[in-house]
């Protein structure tokens, strides 16, 4: 055998686990995801599966859970980004200062992010509880009437958006401390001699050195946010009245639990499609931080 | 005059807004280290923050919950599945990222390029083939089901390869001339020096796999191959119900994740590039 053909051989051998894996679990599943999406598949009935073509795309459009889910995901993206990134970098801010116990508030904030999805959603479960949770007692204490939370429908959603964010943010506040780091110390002495005051400091010269990262983290923010499951699957599933219903807990039910895999699959082919979109552009622009 | 006053108005802001972050992690240990009833009689003070009063009612929770539900199984199963992971993870993709760093093979642009390109397909929108595609290979409720899918990973492949190409020639060439083979090379050499980039996927995927829920939940139905996290939703909606049971389960599950951030903080912002479980 010559040199060329070894390394060849070599070369695949050390590949092929990680290449039989990638196969297995993410080309063929989204491949048979596009296929199952023009079909009638249904779980139970694995020999007779018919092309039905756009019939399933053409259904989800009428479909007003999967309407719905789209205003759902919408209405917490729009809310968790500004919420959840806003947050971070107010907390990195205050801490990025020289102050005793510094580390504690360091450690306080981060706290939540080392709890799971699942463990915040139970907990929040109960602390939110209308009738005898910890945070309506609190409010009735400083004069507020209790609110019901998760089981109103103008609330729940709301509700799961400042659970995400008081989860997430202390993981972007590092992020955005490393990135308030590496501001040079130059660049704020020479605003000091040019006599610009504190919000001018922060306006003129520290948000426009953070854009990058701040980028950074909306997008990846975003990405993660249109995944949403975990929260309103254990803390609401989806309600009341859909409220709570999100286009991946959908493809979750009708694939899953109503076993219609045709269906879920047309869903996630639109859904993936517009998660994908996203995450190329978020590729272009951390390529653009990278030059 | 003016600064201690600043100060102290500082400080007061910055520890009410820690109070927000620790308070629901506070009720959640010290609930699991009270009688339920407590837990609602406490509710109107600050003893809702602090554990009974009384040690000895401490671990009492704790002691019903393992009587009640197989939790050493259970926490037994979400070790097995974390330690198999990490280590599968670490192995498999550092494998492939050594081939994308040193080897010139045929198809490896092309290969190199399309893995790229997966990088954007979000993998929880495939879940239900990916469901049809492990009940294809029959291994549905079984241990290797969990574990499977969450071993190889285009960013860790990435990650590694970085690194690699990082290594200089010079050290792979020497032990080439001394009669090493790719494998012992790969080894014996490059994986010892590479203990950063362990450490980074090593974490990274423990985390991953140790909060995993919604993939075991789909695969498995016997109870005694669940993990933690699918347990804990499990037995809060076993009637009957007991808060400070529910606590403890969540305390449980939560003091391994605490260890390793503890121990691995420094590699824990490397993970931003990958796709977090959460909002993270």
């Amino acid at each position: 055998m010559n040199i060329k053909k070894k390394e060849n051989l070599a070369a695949y051998i050390f590949l092929a686990p990680a290449l039989i894996l990638l196969g297995l679990f993410l080309v063929y599943p989204s491949l048979l995801a596009i296929y199952y999406s023009f079909t009638d598949y249904y779980l139970l009935t694995p020999n007779d599966i018919n092309i039905v073509w756009l019939e399933n795309f053409i259904a989800i459009f009428k479909d007003p859970v999967f309407i719905q889910s789209l205003k759902n995901i919408a209405l917490f993206v729009v809310l968790v980004i500004p919420i959840q990134v806003g947050a971070a970098l107010g907390l990195a801010l205050l801490i990025n200062k020289q102050r005793k116990g510094n580390i504690f508030f360091k450690v306080a904030f981060f706290s939540p992010v080392v709890l799971s999805l699942v463990v915040i959603s139970v907990l929040w479960l109960y602390l939110l509880n209308p009738s005898e949770g910890l945070i309506n007692n609190i409010l009735l204490n400083v004069g507020i009437d209790p609110q019901p939370f998760l089981s109103s429908p103008t609330q729940a959603m709301v509700t799961i958006v400042f659970v995400s964010a008081w989860q997430g943010a202390g993981y972007q506040m590092l992020i955005f401390l490393a990135g308030l780091q590496n501001i040079p110390g130059e660049v704020y002495e020479a605003g000091k001699i040019d006599g610009v005051n504190k919000w001018q400091k922060f306006y003129y010269i520290t948000l426009p050195l953070l854009k990058p990262t701040s980028i950074l983290i909306m997008i990846t923010t975003l990405i993660s946010a249109f995944k949403l499951i975990i929260q309103p699957m254990v803390m609401t599933q989806g309600g009341p009245m859909n409220a709570t219903m999100t286009p991946v807990y959908y493809i979750y039910q009708s694939g899953f639990s109503d076993r219609m895999i045709g269906y879920a699959s047309a869903m996630t082919v639109i859904f993936g499609i517009v998660i994908g979109i996203v995450t190329l552009i978020q590729s272009r622009v951390s390529r653009e931080d990278d030059n | 005059m003016k600064k201690p006053i600043r100060r102290i108005i500082e400080y007061t802001v910055l520890i009410l807004i820690a109070c927000i972050f620790v308070f629901p992690l506070i009720w959640m240990i010290v609930s699991s280290l009270k009688p339920e009833a407590s837990i609602y009689t406490d509710m109107n003070g600050i003893k809702a923050l602090l554990p009974s009063l009384n040690p000895s009612d401490w671990l009492q929770s704790y002691k019903e919950l393992f009587n009640r539900f197989d939790i050493v199984q259970y926490i037994f199963n979400s070790v097995i599945y974390a330690v198999v992971i990490t280590g599968g993870s670490i192995v498999v993709n550092a494998m492939a990222g050594y081939a994308f760093a040193r080897f010139h093979f045929r198809g490896k642009k092309i290969l190199f390029a399309l893995m790229l390109a997966l990088l954007i397909v979000p993998v929880e929108t495939i879940i239900i083939t990916q469901f049809t595609v492990a009940h294809s290979l029959g291994i549905l409720n079984t241990r290797l089901a969990v574990i499977l899918p969450l071993i190889a990973n285009i960013f860790f492949i990435y990650l590694f390869r970085n690194f690699f190409k990082a290594v200089p020639e010079e050290v792979i060439e020497s032990v080439k001339i001394d009669g090493g083979n790719n494998w012992t090379i790969f080894w014996r050499i490059v994986l010892p020096m590479s203990k950063p980039a362990i450490a980074t996927v090593g974490t990274l995927s423990f985390i991953a796999s140790w909060n995993d829920y919604l993939w075991p939940l789909m695969v498995l139905t016997d109870t005694s191959k669940f993990p933690l996290q699918v347990a804990i939703t499990n037995i809060n909606t076993t009637e009957p119900v007991f808060t400070n049971q529910v606590m403890s389960i969540l305390t449980i599950s939560t003091i391994p994740l605490i260890i390793v951030y503890i121990l691995a903080q420094k590699y824990i912002l490397q993970g931003l590039g990958g796709s977090g479980t959460g909002i993270k």
